[in-house]
């Protein structure tokens, strides 16, 4: 699964670390999603989605 | 967040009240002129856990410290996925030391293996397990 945490996060001028705040989890943890090697719980992509204003549809790509 | 610092703490009071134990322990095995490699053995093991809680606890302290949370999502499913493989292994681990008890006692010093260092040996293994999983799964992402 590809996304776009990156792209938006570096659109918002948001570190790896501030946007792991924002959510409240670790750093460690954004860094898996950001590579697509972690899928995240519904909840986690959900807060995520909101803190870079946009949706889990746009975020996520579904291959 | 003050649930965190109280946990960190709590860890910290562990490990120091392990460490007190140790030295107890060593001390008396002095005092008793008792020291040989089967009572070494029984200190240094506790020593490697103590070594992996002080890594541990001060990777934790510096997250905290930097406003990260203690755990998360993720961190749960690495102790968890640690837990249960060492948990799993350590059933094998007991069944050797119980097939191998002679041998294992004889390698240290020993006759036999009284109850508490056959213990000793069971938490230590699976500590090491514990260890050794929680490391590897922490750097492997796609935990299922």
């Amino acid at each position: 699964m590809r996304n776009k945490i990156k792209e938006l996060r570096t659109k918002y001028n948001l570190t790896q670390e501030d946007l792991a705040k924002k959510v409240g989890v670790r750093r460690e943890t954004i860094i898996f999603l950001e590579q697509g090697k972690y899928n995240p719980s519904l909840q986690l992509a959900h807060d995520v989605a909101k803190t870079l204003k946009t949706n889990l549809d746009e975020l996520f790509i579904f291959d | 967040m003050p649930k965190d610092k109280l946990r960190l703490l709590l860890m910290v009071s562990l490990s120091i009240t392990l460490l007190a134990t140790i030295a107890a322990y060593g001390y008396m095995s002095i005092i008793l002129n008792k020291v040989n490699i089967g009572s070494s053995v029984v200190i240094i093991l506790p020593l490697l856990v103590i070594l992996f809680m002080a890594f541990f606890i001060t990777r934790k302290y510096k997250d905290v410290k930097r406003g990260m949370p203690l755990e998360d999502e993720y961190s749960k499913k690495v102790m968890l996925k640690a837990s249960s493989v060492s948990y799993y292994l350590t059933l094998y681990w007991l069944l050797f030391i119980g097939w191998f008890e002679e041998p294992i006692a004889n390698l240290v010093g020993l006759q036999n293996l009284d109850a508490g260092q056959t213990t000793g040996l069971g938490i230590a293994g699976m500590a090491v397990f514990f260890f050794f999983f929680w490391f590897y799964y922490s750097k492997k992402p796609n935990l299922a």
